[in-house]
């Protein structure tokens, strides 16, 4: 399965690259894109969150073999939540991952690697959910659902046996 | 992760819903949508749902009518009121009228998974719950329920009493399965979900008996060191089995026809008179009414727990039973010690099918205990029983053993009077007399 990452808005250098070259197996190959988005037109001023129901809705449909993961710094948020990390249609080859509530405490190069396999393991993630996998209850497989931050560091950048198992029978 | 769970999602505000659905499919929940309490009902009554979660204020039919609706339609679902901080107040109200929790919206993400959770796992333990009740009402050990005449007289008896409040007397010999039988009674009546407390009245002295039996206070008697429960006081709002009660001693008799007769009871070495609420089961080995004849059991007594009595009949006289008896041990045992045995050879079978069984039941299952340890094939052999080979009888007499060895033909021959008269080579109208004269009859 090929898998394009795509910029919406600013994303910062070389971050697609990184996350790209760390994706785990099915994921066979890539590509890096920019996707011109309205975030103005999902942006909810009384909550002061972008809708990610919204934004993935202009996120195009994949085309044959291809899976569009959308990259984004706002803070996303879904109608009865208060906050997601991403977005994806469950099967529909395409989802969205924010990195705004994935930042560590504290600044310097640990902090920044530690975001960078934090949205790793997201892409991963939703890329998962994409494929159709649903939450697995293996506690450092990428498909165990994380509410906060740290909860994502508890996690490897990959799928547990099953899920793998699972995602390459869909292929 | 598959998880057996239905939840719908009841919000007139679509991206409320889709959000919503979205959220709890990626944790593998079975999600359904509805946009008003008319959809919800009908999608209830159609698919069957076991969480709700049920915005408050809807036009038409709100949470809270909704909520009482399904309470008629599925009074097992867990509703989960959806609300704003408006609303509040009539989510209290909800709360009040049975919903299992309330959250505000918009929810932290974190918060709704835990309710979510929490919920099917209510949801789970409940189906479980109701999964065991079913389990236990309908429990009829195998042991009982092998499908002789016999038996199924003794199920029609307890299924007769079980739902009455009546003491029973449950007789037979050793080893007939008295205490299963009364496990069966309380299994089948309404105190089922009480506790099932056993004393075996044969094997105490008559101070530890009443000790175990009404409880003592501290003090009572050197070593009575701190207060004691007693069965009888274990076995409130349940069933009480005391098994061997012809062995009860004449004071042990006159103080439990005291606690039949009043519902109450007094520890030993106590003043206070504690209520109990229980059903009384006993059983016996003993000729109760030639113990009574011979003054050694009181007739007040033995009329007041002789209310309606299950006569259990001993194995020799439902021999029928045995190969499904012999079947269900050998699962039994084979499992215990991981052991593939497919089933008994027709010498084997033969060899339980003459034996007498003066143990009974119990004598059977040690049997076949002993044969599957013994057992290296994947048969279960004749030489395996010890009581296989010479007859079992101690009457050597040639009657004996011609009566042995054609019941012992005719079990190979699964009671196929024709073929075993070939093996004995005898004619059928022969084998038929002698089966006459030694009063064998076919399962």
């Amino acid at each position: 399965m090929n898998v394009r990452l795509l910029a919406l808005g600013d994303v910062p250098p070389r971050l697609a690259e990184t996350v790209l070259a760390e994706l785990p197996r099915p994921y066979v190959g890539g590509e890096i894109g920019r996707l011109a988005v309205s975030l103005e037109r999902c942006y909810d001023r009384t909550r002061a969150q972008v809708d990610a129901a919204c934004l993935i809705e202009q996120v195009p449909q994949p085309e044959p073999g291809w899976l569009l993961l959308g990259l984004t710094g706002v803070d996303l948020f879904m109608p009865a939540l208060t906050y997601v990390f991403g977005i994806s249609h469950l099967g529909g080859r395409r989802g969205i991952v924010s990195w705004f509530r994935l930042h560590p405490d504290g600044k310097g190069p640990d902090a920044a690697s530690v975001l960078v396999r934090r949205i790793t393991t997201e892409v991963v993630h939703e890329s998962g959910h994409a494929m159709g996998l649903v939450h697995c209850v293996v506690p450092d497989c990428a498909m165990h659902r994380s509410l906060w931050p740290e909860g994502v560091d508890l996690k490897r950048p990959d799928y547990c046996p099953a899920c793998l198992a699972t995602l390459n029978a869909s292929l | 992760m598959t998880m057996p769970v239905r939840i719908l999602v009841v919000d007139d505000e679509q991206h409320i819903r889709n959000s919503l659905a979205t959220w709890f499919r990626e944790e593998g929940y079975d999600v359904g949508v509805a946009a008003s309490g008319k959809d919800a009902l009908a999608a209830v009554a159609r698919e069957g749902t076991n969480i709700l979660l049920v915005d408050i204020k809807m036009p038409g039919m709100d949470g809270l009518e909704l909520q009482r609706k399904v309470r008629e339609l599925a009074p097992d679902a867990t509703i989960i009121i959806m609300t704003a901080y408006a609303s509040v107040e009539t989510a209290v109200q909800a709360l009040k009228e049975g919903a299992y929790d309330y959250i505000v919206k918009p929810f932290d993400p974190e918060a709704v998974s835990r309710l979510v959770r929490k919920a099917a796992e209510r949801y789970s333990l409940l189906a479980e719950n109701r999964a065991l009740r079913e389990r236990i009402a309908g429990a009829s050990p195998a042991l009982i329920t092998s499908g002789s005449p016999a038996m199924a007289k003794v199920i029609e008896l307890v299924d007769q009493v079980a739902p009455t409040d009546t003491n029973v007397l449950i007789t037979g010999e050793s080893g007939t399965g008295k205490e299963l039988v009364a496990h069966l009674i309380h299994a089948k009546s309404t105190r089922r979900f009480g506790p099932f407390v056993v004393e075996n009245c044969g094997a105490l002295a008559e101070g530890v008996l009443e000790s175990e039996l009404f409880g003592h206070e501290r003090g009572a008697f050197t070593g009575a060191v701190g207060r004691h429960r007693g069965k009888i006081e274990m076995a409130n709002e349940g069933t009480l089995f005391l098994d061997e009660i012809g062995d009860v001693p004449p004071k042990v008799q006159v103080d439990l026809l005291r606690v039949v007769q009043e519902r109450e009871l007094k520890r030993v070495g106590g003043s206070e008179t504690i209520k109990v609420d229980f059903r009384l089961v006993t059983a016996t080995h003993r000729d109760l009414e030639a113990e009574v004849a011979a003054g050694r059991f009181r007739d007040d007594f033995y009329f007041r727990i002789n209310v309606f009595q299950i006569p259990l009949p001993p194995l020799r006289e439902r021999s029928g039973d045995v190969p499904a008896l012999a079947e269900h041990f050998l699962q039994q045992f084979a499992t215990q010690m991981n052991r593939r045995i497919s089933g008994f050879s027709q010498d084997a079978m033969a060899a339980l099918m003459t034996y007498p069984w003066p143990g009974n039941v119990r004598e059977l299952a040690n049997a076949i205990e002993r044969a599957v340890v013994l057992c290296r094939g994947d048969r279960i052999e004749a030489s395996h029983f010890p009581f296989a080979g010479p007859p079992a009888s101690a009457d050597h007499s040639l009657a004996a053993i011609e009566e042995a060895h054609i019941r012992q033909m005719l079990a190979a021959c699964s009671y196929n009077v024709a073929q075993a008269a070939r093996e004995l080579d005898i004619d059928r109208v022969t084998l038929y007399n002698k089966m006459k004269k030694f009063g064998i009859e076919r399962p």
